[in-house]
């Protein structure tokens, strides 16, 4: 005999409380009206491509039931951000609080400054419904049970603490607080009816933590954009050696030639985002050569090279 | 000259040591090392090894602080831009003196600890020395030194894992190593009571999973050992390949327990210059590289990756320093390896200590 549905259901409530966005300490500090402007525009320019992946998402669990009913209420989605006609939808919203916010919507939307950390966590996403099943992917759609509270909040923040940000870009916000609440109430009666076993459960549980950890790490990524870097206290540099290579604890870190010049600019001021800029300013004929920058920095992270002051 | 570019040196400043742990790596015959290198001997060899390539500096023993002239030591690495770290037991070196260290340029320090209960610890070190290395790392803490902590596994504490990522996390470590015991040297004489079941290893690895995910600030070293793995040990990262041990009587070896294989020649510091000993002596070359390998090692993929495993374990196990690891699941005396294996279950026989006959 499995557990009631209403035990399953705070299984999945208790997720979002504990590891849902709301938490991540970028989402508190945009909250708190700490975000500097350029902050809050990498997460806007970011954030949209996250808002593309959703109809995508959508259209791949549409693809995976067989049941016209349960395709007419899903296919809401696909409309709330693609609209039924240009400049309506989501998409179209997300890109006036670019404009409100002082972007270039049209850069925003070729998607060329969109962080690699970024990229992959939203493709993560879709890979996630390619390669799950239909209940999975809709227990993976359940952050929006959590969303509705948190565009309230925003909404409250941007007003007080953002006043630059002109008050019609936050139409998308105000469509979400809507349309987040009724989504999660659909795909939670789904969820709760066709989950049927224990190990049915289980999975979705797995799922929606996924997805939260998806969403984490998108604001991770964003996160560490922005930090000043510098060398690591327990590194030991050494840039100017025939081989260059950091000396750490108990290793070395071998280096390609062309670190050194992404290393040499690690001077404890400057953040990722800057860094990938400049190198981008001084070699334009190499491709993609920001993301080069931002995930050769993020390994320097991980190995203990680099430390990341976060602000 | 041919030989490769030792990165990491590893300075064996003496084999005393206040504490008798019972998988000590030291050399059985440790005791008939003598000291021969003072500070400014050492000096020179830092100079040597950087001059042949080596960054990083290992200061060990033994405990490495027992050695009369360590802060000069440590300034001698700091003038060869070696980084220099401490491995020690932490149970001899007060306050000021590790201040004076990090004034002469020592960049971290490794302090063993052996269990995260305290009797539990003891018994293993054979002697009283718990709290000892708990106000040692506070020390290091307040110094704002790089500490890591290594904690030998073996079926005694490996249910304590838990616990022992909380102790360090508590002491201010930024790594922390849980190194299964390598049955080597005193943990060979005491495999018995020592070696875990598969389970303990299972039961830990998944243990150690769980809280890498909750102290993600904290870097946790666990890898299976080489019983129970079926594949040998990239040992050292291949004989005379990247490091180069000096023991305290300046024998320049491939790793630490080389000394101990028969028919070996090996050269000192300072009687011949340090790039001699280590590209030339026959005992460096003679197990370099991948000449020496017989099958099924010659021409197996995996040589690239273990380097053909470990001769001292070899040679413990076999007599013959040149078969293949029994470690290995393809080596002809693997079967040694499995019965110890099965015998893990069994109830633990009692310690032999370090220094024991």
């Amino acid at each position: 005999m499995s557990a009631p549905a209403s035990e399953f259901e705070a299984r999945l409530r208790a997720i979002g409380a504990e590891r849902y966005h709301h938490r991540h300490p970028f989402n508190l500090r945009m909250h708190a009206g700490q975000l500097s402007r350029d902050e809050l525009r990498t997460w806007v320019a970011n954030r949209y491509y996250y808002q593309t992946r959703i109809p995508v998402k959508d259209g791949l669990i549409l693809a995976k039931s067989g049941d016209p009913a349960f395709r007419r209420g899903w296919i809401g989605r696909i409309q709330d951000h693609d609209g039924t006609a240009e400049r309506e939808g989501g998409l179209a919203l997300w890109l006036a609080l670019a404009r409100a916010v002082g972007l270039d919507a049209e850069r925003v939307a070729s998607l060329c400054d969109v962080l690699p950390g970024v990229r992959r966590a939203c493709d993560a996403y879709v890979a996630f419904v390619e390669s799950h099943d239909l209940l999975e992917s809709v227990a993976a759609s359940l952050t929006e049970l959590f969303a509705g509270d948190i565009m309230g909040e925003r909404i409250a923040a941007f007003e007080k603490h953002y006043p630059w940000v002109d008050a019609d870009g936050l139409r998308y916000f105000r469509s979400r607080t809507v349309q987040a609440p009724s989504d999660a109430r659909y795909g939670l009666a789904y969820v709760l009816e066709h989950a049927h076993t224990a190990a049915d459960r289980d999975r979705c549980v797995a799922a929606l933590e996924r997805k939260c950890e998806i969403l984490w790490n998108l604001l991770d990524a964003i996160e560490a954009a922005h930090a000043a870097l510098a060398f690591a206290r327990a590194a030991q540099p050494r840039l100017e050696d025939p081989e260059p290579l950091v000396v750490l604890p108990e290793r070395a870190v071998k280096l390609a030639g062309s670190a050194r010049e992404i290393l040499r600019l690690c001077d404890g001021k400057r953040t990722a985002i800057a860094i990938a800029a400049e190198l981008r300013d001084r070699h334009p004929q190499v491709e993609k050569i920001a993301d080069d920058v931002h995930d050769f920095l993020d390994e320097m992270v991980k190995l203990g090279v680099l430390d990341c002051e976060r602000p | 000259m041919s030989a490769p570019r030792p990165y990491n040196l590893v300075a064996e400043l003496t084999y005393r040591c206040p504490l008798r742990c019972v998988y000590c790596s030291n050399p059985i015959g440790y005791r008939a090392v003598r000291d021969a290198l003072g500070g400014p001997a050492w000096s020179r060899v830092f100079g040597e090894a950087a001059a042949l390539g080596a960054v990083h500096v290992g200061l060990t023993g033994g405990e490495p602080a027992l050695h009369p002239d360590l802060e000069q030591i440590v300034a001698g690495a700091t003038r060869a831009s070696l980084y220099s770290h401490l491995v020690t037991a932490g149970t001899t070196l007060g306050r000021d003196a590790l201040a004076a260290l990090a004034r002469a340029g020592l960049r971290s320090v490794q302090l063993s600890i052996q269990d995260a209960e305290e009797a539990a610890a003891d018994r293993i070190a054979g002697a009283e020395c718990f709290d000892a290395k708990l106000a040692f790392a506070a020390a290091v803490r307040d110094l704002a030194l790089p500490l890591t902590i290594n904690v030998v596994l073996h079926r005694h504490n490996l249910a304590r894992v838990a616990e022992i990522v909380e102790l360090a996390h508590r002491l201010g470590a930024a790594r922390l190593e849980l190194a299964n015991a390598q049955y080597q040297g005193w943990a060979l004489r005491n495999r018995a009571a020592l070696l875990p079941t598969r389970a303990q290893l299972d039961a830990a690895a998944r243990e150690v999973a769980r809280l890498r995910r909750e102290s993600p600030g904290m870097e946790i070293l666990f890898v299976l050992p080489d019983y129970h793995r079926d594949r040998p040990k990239p040992c050292m990262g291949g004989w005379g390949h990247q490091s180069l041990v000096v023991a305290p009587d300046g024998r320049v070896l491939p790793c630490h327990g080389a000394a101990e294989l028969p028919g070996l020649e090996f050269w000192r510091v300072p009687e011949r210059a340090l790039a001699e000993c280590w590209s030339d002596a026959p005992g460096m070359n003679a197990y370099r590289g991948e000449a020496w390998m017989r099958a099924p090692c010659r021409d197996c993929p995996e040589r690239v990756r273990d380097f053909g495993g470990c001769r001292c374990q070899a040679f413990a196990l076999t007599g013959d320093a040149s078969a293949t690891d029994p470690a290995c699941a393809l080596a002809p005396a693997h079967e040694i390896v499995l019965r110890a294996r099965e015998a893990a279950g069994e109830p633990a026989a009692s310690f032999a200590y370090r220094g024991s006959a």
